[in-house]
């Protein structure tokens, strides 16, 4: 399919279009001083200048609570309602293309041998429209990961920004499908729309993936007490995991009362102390330092070896959200070493 | 099933209280068809619910020579297993599973094996004996050494008196020095230490460990000592899961998933892990 | 002040009187203040103090971080309103006055994020606290550093939490209610108010014993609820109003007026304001005959 244009009042029809058809619309507002993904009813609510919504879009397809399931506990016994997974058809909107290639790698996790339709049945639903970032703050970080503004994975739609519109690139079957569903909101690219230019965060020095890679799958600097120095300050809290676009831990819990109740399935952090101490009270994480190992294993090491998918896509998050500052590119640089 | 959070109802069709703080449910599913179509592996594990309260991951303590049942054994600890430690015979809990991977039994027809096992580890090391033990021609030599802290703390009482009684098993008693009572007939020092006096022959032989970290490490150095290679011996691993699917994130020991690629494991392959656990 | 500060870092390091300070210092970016933990004389010039160090380093000295207390005893750069906090922990016998050395720095404001700071540091981009603070010369330090403010706070507390906490006061229980549960309804369940706060040093927080289940952990309004309440009742009567709660929180929850209407509270009810005398007991945690029990009807 050629590139198609669209241009920013042009959304609301969109906006209609994808609403007529049962779906939701998906986009970066502004919420009590931040800039988040929210589902939007007009054009004039989405916000054009900003780097990074603040959550991740993954909470569409992977929720940070959902009811897995409904029991009742009577005298004649006890019955579970499995809850049946409700997906509806989503646009998001204005994504960053770095964070685009995550919901592919909570797929490599959530389809590994058992498959979580919670999860999938979702995904399948979600049409990504990733946006080319025309700006970059000190945080972002894209280029050290190998990925950019450019880069197209996980999108179904490129989208270009243009003086008063977007030039529209359908990339997969299903941003084709898409476009050609709401071929009525789009036009063909006029004569002289041109992009506006790609902007490049500046890459971290002395990073070195395939460096890194390699000596976080040596078992003797595994304990070398670097971690513990490097991240000394980390408070321990979740504000990254929970920011985090590939961060896919969770906690299954039951809630209610003696009688009936609701099986849960809630976001979890490998931050968290609890997080995996055992009933006797021993805990193989028991102090941050190998909790914080544990999340840069998982992305830099776990995610690329076992999944084969992408870890961390560089978006920043992680340290713009952190309340002491804790810079997740410094430990790559020492790592790289 | 679409939902693979979901669990299976079973019923409590016989318990057994094994110690004041342990006890064992004997399980069977309510749906009929799944009770035939039921197949599961000795080594293999599951996440037993009790409504309201949640979830906790325990090894199938039967062994899958035994159909149409299972039985788990508990110590309660926590939230779940104190609410397990409520119920009664008749009251219903969820399973599902089973996951993980196995003891390759099969592989060991012909050899001689010993057994170690300490405290509330022994019940994942009962279905591989009932596994070997229903059809005890096809192995050599069978040696149990088994000890806890105190001889109240033993599980499954019963059977050890009928392992000790059956002439084709040799079985090694053993408490802590101090958990003895004057009729106490069985060893007094800690599992390695006998293990080692046991002198049990390396050659032919496979070592099923399970215990405690500590009580591992102690003993993976004496079965060195008499001579087992590592690829010889197996135990079984825990870690706190909440999925047992690879996809909740807690189990893993550096890059490996217990709940997935776990929780038998070779010696080599222990040695081999990242430490963390 | 930066140079007096590292040379005193220096001084206590070399002579072993302190085996790690806790001070701040710039990311690798030099575009935003982090915690440090010195441990070698020669690094003392990683030290800095600027309108940027708005983190509250106290939690650092809390039984959360044993790896911290294992490096040996502890010399802390704090603010007046940092210092509070350490009283607090004194207080509530977390930490003994001897055991560390508080390297107390005079302030003249922080500002409310770091990100807000555009090269000058104006009276809007401040928080609550600064434009009320009576601790800008260190009130309990064992070296205080730079020069010494002439500062005095408003006698009637000013700022935009005052304000609000007066426009919530004058709601109907329903409109209150309702902006409470806008905000709570958006927390993520990420504990960083918990984790930032050095008084929440609890090992095991009340949200994770679970048995019983005390508070739900979902993130669903009622949960959500839970849990903010809660930790706003833990604090009473020992909250300092430092405010890194909120400065932590990722969802921009106005968690400053829970804790300074409980701060207010406490102050009317007991006439109390925790963090002032690392000799005095907080109200929650004493009995005294002359408590008003108003309150029993």
């Amino acid at each position: 399919m050629t590139d198609k244009y669209i241009s920013k009042d042009g959304l609301n029809g969109l906006i209609a279009s994808v609403k007529a058809s049962g779906g939701r619309f998906v986009a970066p507002v502004l919420d009590t001083r931040q800039v988040v993904y929210k589902e939007v009813s007009s054009a004039e609510e989405i916000v054009d200048d900003y780097i990074l919504p603040r959550n991740s879009y993954k909470e569409i397809a992977f929720p940070q609570t959902e009811i897995l399931a409904k029991y009742e506990l009577t005298r004649d016994g006890v019955t579970i309602d499995p809850v049946e997974i409700v997906a509806r058809d989503t646009v998001v909107f204005g994504a960053r293309p770095c964070e685009a290639a995550s919901l592919a790698s909570l797929n490599s996790v959530f389809t590994w041998d058992f498959i979580d339709e919670t999860f999938t049945k979702r995904q399948e639903k979600v049409v990504v429209l990733s946006l080319g970032c025309v700006d970059a703050d000190d945080e972002c970080f894209c280029t050290t990961v190998n990925l950019s503004p450019a880069s197209t994975e996980g999108s179904d739609v490129a989208l270009y920004e243009t003086e008063n519109g977007y030039i529209v690139t359908p990339l997969t079957d299903k941003g084709t499908a898409f476009v050609s569903a709401h071929s009525d909101s789009f036009t063909d690219v006029a004569k002289g729309e041109e992009k506006k230019e790609l902007v490049n965060p500046e890459k971290v020095e002395g990073v070195d993936l395939t460096k890194l890679g390699e000596r976080l799958a040596k078992s003797p600097n595994y304990d070398n007490p670097e971690w513990a120095e490097l991240t000394r300050k980390c408070c321990g809290c979740g504000a990254c995991t929970y920011s985090c676009p590939t961060c896919h831990c969770f906690d299954i819990i039951d809630e209610g009362t003696a009688f009936e109740g609701e099986r849960r399935k809630n976001w979890d952090a490998c931050q968290f102390n609890h997080f995996t101490l055992h009933a006797s009270g021993h805990n193989p994480r028991d102090t941050q330092y190998k909790r914080y190992r544990n999340r840069f294993m998982c992305k830099f090491h776990i995610y690329p070896t076992k999944f084969n998918s992408t870890g961390c896509v560089g978006c920043g998050r992680c340290i713009r959200v952190c309340p002491v500052r804790l810079d997740i590119t410094d430990l790559m640089t020492a790592m790289s070493s | 099933m679409s939902n693979i959070y979901i669990p299976d109802l079973v019923t409590i069709e016989d318990i057994y209280e094994e110690t004041p703080d342990i006890r064992s449910f004997r399980l069977v599913f309510k749906d009929e068809k799944l009770r035939e179509s039921f197949e599961f592996k000795t080594g293999q594990f599951g996440l037993y619910s009790a409504f309201g309260l949640g979830e906790s991951t325990f090894c199938i303590a039967s062994s899958p020579t035994r159909k149409g049942y299972i039985q788990c054994t508990y110590r309660k600890t926590g939230r779940v297993t104190n609410a397990l430690g409520e119920l009664s015979i008749g009251d219903t809990m969820g399973f599902r599973g089973p996951y993980g991977n196995h003891f390759p039994i099969e592989e060991w027809k012909g050899k001689n094996i010993v057994f170690i096992a300490g405290g509330i580890a022994l019940p994942p090391v009962r279905s591989v004996i009932w596994n070997i033990l229903d059809r005890r021609e096809d192995f050599g030599d069978v040696t149990i050494v088994y000890g806890a802290k105190t001889v109240e703390d033993l599980v499954y009482k019963e059977e050890l008196k009928h392992w000790d009684e059956r002439p084709d098993v040799k079985l090694i008693q053993t408490v802590d020095p101090g958990g003895e009572t004057p009729e106490w007939q069985g060893e007094v020092g800690f599992v390695p230490t006998v293990l080692e006096e046991a002198k049990v022959p390396a050659e032919n032989t496979i070592a099923v460990v399970c215990g405690p970290p500590i009580m591992i490490k102690f003993c993976l150095n004496a079965l060195g000592t008499l001579g087992f290679s590592d690829d010889a011996v197996y135990t079984t691993l825990e870690n706190k899961m909440k999925c047992g699917v690879g996809k909740c994130g807690r189990c893993n020991v550096g890059d490996i998933y217990i709940c997935k690629e776990g929780p038998v494991y070779t010696a080599t392959e222990i040695k081999a892990m990242f430490d963390d656990f | 002040m930066e140079n007096e500060l590292r040379e005193k870092a220096k001084e206590l390091l070399e002579s072993g009187e302190v085996a790690v300070v806790i001070g701040y210092g710039f990311n690798r970016k030099k575009t935003r203040i982090t915690p440090v933990f010195i441990t070698k004389p020669e690094e003392t010039d990683k030290l800095v103090f600027n309108e940027l160090c708005v983190n509250n380093l106290s939690i650092y000295l809390t039984r959360k971080y044993r790896d911290i207390q294992k490096i040996g005893r502890p010399a802390i750069v704090a603010k007046g309103c940092d210092i509070k906090n350490i009283v607090v922990l004194i207080t509530e016998g977390q930490t003994k006055r001897e055991d560390i050395h508080i390297l107390g720095v005079t302030c003249s404001g922080v500002v409310y994020k770091q990100e807000l700071f555009k090269g000058e540091l104006k009276p809007e981009i401040m928080p609550s606290k600064c434009h009320n603070c009576d601790v800008r010369n260190p009130h309990v330090a064992d070296t205080v550093i730079g020069e010494k403010s002439d500062f005095t706070p408003p006698e009637e507390p000013t700022g935009m939490v005052f304000d609000k906490i007066k426009e919530i006061d004058a709601m109907s229980d329903s409109a209150r209610w309702d902006f409470w549960n806008e905000h709570f309804n958006r927390c993520i369940k990420c504990y960083a108010c918990r984790q930032l706060c050095s008084l929440c040093y609890c090992e095991r927080c009340i949200t994770e014993k679970n048995m019983p289940q005390w508070i739900e952990t979902s993130a669903h309004p009622r949960g959500n609820l839970a849990w903010n309440l809660i930790r706003a009742m833990h604090l009473a009567g020992r909250c300092t109003f430092c405010g890194e709660c909120e400065r932590g929180c990722p969802v921009n929850i106005p968690l400053n007026l829970v804790n300074q209407k409980l701060v207010l509270t406490v102050k009317n009810a007991f006439g109390f304001e925790s963090g002032i005398d690392e000799n005095v007991h907080p109200p929650m945690i004493v009995f005294s005959e002359d408590d008003n029990e108003n309150f029993i009807k």
